[in-house]
């Protein structure tokens, strides 16, 4: 148990000494707390037999072989893909065994943070925005523009900016989405409304183009799906308004009478039956994009994420459309941006951070790697790769592959970071959102509820 | 409904194959005709409300046939076309075959059950038989064990285990079990114990039988029913319970059915509803028959293991 | 049977109930006893000091502290405790929740007696029809649920086809505020098999010779039934409404699958513990997730004091 009360030498090469300590202290405390007499019991008992009992490192590369553990939530597919690019970098470096660790996304966190808590993390973390600056912030990851095995130079600056902050690249940008519209021409066929024009189309237009659909085509089908159950959609709508949903320092960067308009017309799409009621909307939005209105053929668009088309194409079973939000030729600027789908991360605590990062900077640098990920976690955020690799997308990657690109232009800049404690923020907006669709409260109390109640959540 | 308990054993009903109860006495006579129709109004009774229950598992098995994409499309029960692929599909889907996960499983059922068994009906023992100071304050601690929720002692568990390096094995899923842990089982026990009546055991006190004689050849016997719930209800929980196998077990390789059936689920892309279907169906099987033909030894109650 | 009836004493009148047992003088025999608790209780006293004791105290101990799992613990005192007075959402979760107890578990519970009566015996292919009741229960913390939940209660669900027949509109059930949380205690009787299992072996339990002495006395079906039967399942009646009220009040599986872990629609089905579940996982504030899982400890061991107490009012041992 002794390893646990030694700060390890990584750590104290990455000059985090003091919260590694801190946190290795926690696992032996607690266990103490937790089990005295265990501990006492069996206090000679360190076996070495374990991955968390390995002698630690320099911050060279170590000799003889090294264990990684590489963790990253998602669904069969990629467990399958990801573990072929596994066994590529293991043929290619014998030494080093990687060690698959993959769960749902829901699960996801709940193993994460236990783990982090035991002092086990993984040594390479997949991390998403709402929990990266969380995890950072606590001295969990580590400052990966130090590590020389890995070469950030190939990823876009703008791209890589999303994972800088507080000094420091705590996670690499796997690759890009955006949200967009991804509309059914069928239906807009069916209902006799011809598709609007992405690059000038108002929300005014919205509002009449998603009203026209319910109205000519027969019940049970809508124009669209309530968009207030999660937040980049509003960041959107408030940065075409100049406004922000987080500033660079961490606060909230917009104003209330935004949010009660986006609630506004929100509930007024409800009213005139473009979008369904309140229940239907509640159901279809937690039945993910296989039961979305889009992916049943019941609704003509709803907004998601880019790398949601493949899903939503397939339970459609025709080809959909990619549309840019309505609103961004006419508002101060565009409000659409890139995000980041998820992020490499190297624990602080790792004891092999050059095998970590040669491992990472095969995940982003590797056109082999490249032609296996392909698009499965965004559109490669290594444009080199990109362009090596895109030809072997499917034609539904192509086509998103294809939005992205045309996009570019048009995008001012990235999201802040969001600040620590806005993992809350997803569930307060779906809670409030419900609460507007059943007309339980106004708009109006709406923004001003969820105002306060993420201020505090982002303390 | 209470006449099911008197009105029974007639040559018109003779006694289900699994029903070893010994005849009872017929207190009313019915006439055949009655009696018959009664037991058409029963059976169909039953049958009914039994598919009510059913239509949900109905709905799954149906779906388990289709192709993903037509699942949420097509409501219908009855498939058009038997497609088989979801089930070879799921079976290789993950990193490992499906049979794997069962296995892994199966291993943590197995010593699940025999520390519960033993484990948790020795405890019940000392709890329904004996007579010491402090048994009412521990069989209150006991209870009280079972009364947090998981989610806040899961973490300083896992510091525990992390410590002793059991981690990715099955050592935190199957020693706590050969310890007693699971207080519901020792609870279940004690009651079954109590109801025993207990003139059999001090009858055999007075032959000279220790309680360690009592325990194994007169309380354990005659606790055929509470056993067989237990070995039943070990079985299914562990079968399905989630959450602690999913923090303990990181490696896929060591990941069991709960586990691996999650893998299927993509809340943020795309979820294998098919495969996911076919694996649960699949999974399913082992529980289904494992109560199938223990609840025959539910019905052996007292009246026909007695001792021999 | 013969060889039970040779070993008993004389029959005793089982709807009498006995004076409980006073603690008498340390006699050899207790003396015996206090050395084969030692031996029987061994394995069990083992798990719960170096098991179960220690995460129930670090968690007692966590609940004093401002924790976010990512860092170590830092002592704030009570703190969390008062800040549980004014959450709003967490009064909201206790009014869920004690709803939701209060109803499912007598509902299920009396499902679960009134077919363990009807699939005791004397029904032709009880094995099928027992396995048949109980398949549900099988499935209940599957993540498939959420789906098959939907195929029921869901705006083109099973219960709206059938009230379409009739000429009534349905509601998507399972997503409106009003009716969500009806639709889990309709889940949680659906899935009644454990304690029917329970009570079937229970059944199962009572000697023979009773129900055969009472006949010879000439006591009829609804007789025996509430002077034997009952008095005789009491022990497992209680069992059965202690053990499915501290289940109740943890109950998380089904809410958190159903709602997709939020507790929605508009916090309509935000149990105890899915709560406690969001605040210590999701926004990563375990320490005042223990405090909560303490305050919950406290409310489910009082109701299972009182339930203890009155106990002793209407359960019958054989001991």
């Amino acid at each position: 148990m002794s390893q646990h009360l030694t700060p390890s030498a990584s750590a104290t090469r990455t000059g985090r000494a003091p919260r590694t300590s801190r946190r290795r202290a926690l696992a032996a405390t607690a266990a103490a707390a937790a089990a005295g007499l265990l501990l006492t019991a069996c206090g000679g008992g360190d076996s070495g037999l374990a991955p968390a009992d390995r002698e630690t490192s320099e911050a060279t590369a170590a000799e003889g072989p090294v264990e990684l553990r590489f963790s990253w939530w998602g669904s069969d597919s990629r467990h399958a893909l990801t573990q072929e690019v596994i066994d590529l970098f293991e043929a290619e470096n014998p030494n080093i065994t990687i060690v698959a660790d993959y769960t749902s996304w829901g699960d996801y966190w709940d193993k994460l943070s236990t783990s982090v808590a035991a002092g086990d993390a993984p040594d390479v973390i997949t991390q998403e925005e709402r929990y990266l600056r969380e995890y950072s912030s606590k001295g969990v990851l580590q400052d990966m523009s130090a590590l020389d095995a890995l070469d950030l130079s190939t990823i876009d600056e703008e791209i890589l900016a999303a994972g800088n902050f507080d000094g420091g690249q705590y996670g690499v940008p796997t690759g890009i989405n955006a949200y967009a519209v991804i509309a059914d021409p069928a239906i807009y066929e069916a209902a006799g409304v011809e598709m609007p024009d992405d690059e000038t189309w108002t929300w005014d237009d919205y509002i009449e183009v998603t009203t026209a659909i319910s109205a000519n085509t027969p019940d049970g089908v809508y124009g669209a799906q309530d968009y207030g159950f999660n937040e980049p959609g509003f960041a959107i709508f408030a940065r075409q308004k100049g406004e922000e949903l987080y500033t660079a320092d961490g606060s909230l960067g917009f104003s209330e009478e935004t949010l009660a308009e986006w609630w506004e017309m929100s509930l007024e799409l409800q009213t005139a039956g473009a979008t369904p009621p309140a229940t239907k909307s509640v159901e279809v939005e937690n039945g993910g994009p296989e039961m979305s209105l889009v992916g049943t053929g019941q609704g003509a668009h709803s907004f998601f994420w880019t790398n949601q088309l493949g899903a939503l194409t397939s339970a459609a079973g025709h080809d959909l459309e990619l549309l840019r939000h309505p609103g961004e030729a006419d508002g101060e600027r565009t409000g659409m941006y890139f995000k980041p789908s998820m992020y490499y991360s190297i624990s602080a605590d790792t004891e092999y951070p050059v095998e970590a990062a040669m491992f990472v900077d095969f995940l982003l640098n590797s056109t082999e790697a490249g032609e296996l990920i392909l698009s499965d976690r965004g559109l490669p955020a290594n444009t080199e790769v990109r362009e090596a690799v895109q030809d072997s997308f499917t034609p539904v990657d192509q086509q998103a592959s294809q939005f992205l690109e045309d996009l570019g232009p048009v995008i001012v800049d990235s999201l802040a970071t969001p600040p620590v404690g806005s993992g809350e923020v997803v569930n307060i907006i779906k809670r409030i959102n419900e609460q507007v669709l059943f007309e339980q409260i106004t708009p109006d109390e709406a923004a001003a509820q969820f105002m306060s109640e993420v201020e505090s959540a982002i303390g | 409904m209470t006449d099911s308990l008197t009105v029974t054993e007639k040559p018109v009903t003779a006694p289900g194959p699994h029903d070893s109860a010994p005849p009872r006495r017929i207190h009313r006579k019915a006439s055949p005709a009655r009696r018959r129709v009664k037991s058409l109004v029963k059976h169909a009774l039953l049958i009914t409300f039994g598919l009510l229950m059913l239509y949900p598992l109905l709905w799954l098995l149906a779906s388990s046939f289709k192709p993903t994409s037509l699942i949420f499309r097509d409501p219908s029960l009855l498939p058009e076309t038997i497609d088989m692929s979801n089930y070879t599909g799921g079976w290789t889907a993950l990193s490992h075959p499906f049979g794997r996960y069962m296995l892994n499983s199966a291993i943590v059922v197995a010593g699940s059950l025999v520390g519960n068994l033993l484990s948790c009906s020795m405890a019940a023992y000392a709890f329904a038989r004996l007579k010491f100071r402090g048994r009412s304050m521990l069989f209150a601690i006991m209870l009280m064990t079972i009364m947090l929720p998981i989610h806040v002692v899961i973490v300083p568990q896992y510091i525990l285990f992390s410590e002793l390096q059991w981690i990715n094995t099955f050592l935190p899923l199957i020693v706590p079990k050969l310890l007693a842990t699971d207080a519901f089982f020792v609870f279940l026990m004690v009651q079954f114990f109590r109801g025993i009546p207990k003139e059999l055991d001090e009858a055999a006190r007075l032959d000279g039988c220790g309680h360690i004689r009592t325990y194994f050849q007169i309380m354990l016997p005659l606790a055929v029913p509470a056993l067989a719930t237990t070995a039943i209800f070990t079985f299914i929980w562990t079968w399905n319970d989630f959450f602690s196998q999913l923090i303990f077990l990181t490696r896929p390789d060591m990941h069991t059915v709960p586990v691996a059936l999650r893998t299927f689920v993509d809340a943020t892309g795309e979820t294998s509803w098919g495969p996911l279907f076919a694996m649960s169906i699949l999974s399913l099987i082992p529980i289904f028959i494992v109560f199938l033909f223990g609840q025959k030894y539910l019905v052996k109650g007292i009246a026909t293991t007695g001792i021999k | 049977m013969s060889a039970v009836a040779e070993l008993r004493p004389p029959q005793k009148d089982p709807g009498v109930r006995r004076r409980p047992k006073r603690w008498g003088p340390v006699s050899a025999s207790e003396k015996r006893d206090a050395k084969a608790a030692i031996f029987f209780l061994g394995p069990w006293v083992v798990g719960l000091l170096l098991i179960t004791v220690g995460p129930i105290l670090a968690s007692l101990y966590l609940s004093f502290t401002d924790y976010s799992l990512l860092e170590a613990p830092s002592w704030i005192g009570l703190e969390n405790y008062e800040r549980m007075i004014d959450d709003a959402r967490l009064h909201t979760a206790l009014g869920v929740t004690f709803r939701y107890v209060f109803v499912s578990v007598p509902l299920q519970l009396v499902a679960a007696l009134a077919l363990a009566l009807v699939l005791d015996r004397g029904v032709r292919g009880l094995a099928v029809y027992r396995s048949m009741y109980y398949l549900p229960s099988l499935l209940g913390g599957s993540v498939a649920v959420a789906i098959l939940w939907r195929q029921v209660f869901g705006t083109d669900g099973l219960v709206n086809q059938v009230l379409a027949r009739f000429g009534i509109e349905g509601m998507g059930w399972v997503s409106h505020p009003d009716t969500a949380l009806g639709t889990l205690i309709i889940l949680n009787v659906w899935t009644f098999g454990a304690p029917m299992v329970i009570f079937l072996a229970g059944l199962r339990q009572i000697p023979e010779m009773y129900h055969e002495a009472a006949a010879i006395d000439g006591a009829g079906t609804v007789r025996r039934f509430f002077s034997i039967t009952i008095p005789l399942l009491t022990p497992i009646i209680f069992f059965n409404l202690v053990l499915q009220f501290i289940h109740a009040f943890q109950s998380f599986t089904q809410a958190f699958i159903v709602s997709g872990g939020t507790g929605g629609p508009a916090d309509s089905t935000l149990f105890y513990t899915l709560y406690l579940y969001q605040k210590g996982f999701a926004n990563l504030d375990m320490g005042y997730a223990s405090a909560m899982a303490w305050l919950l400890l406290a409310i489910i061991a009082g109701l299972t004091a009182v339930n203890f107490f009155a106990s002793k009012y209407w359960v019958f041992y054989n001991d």
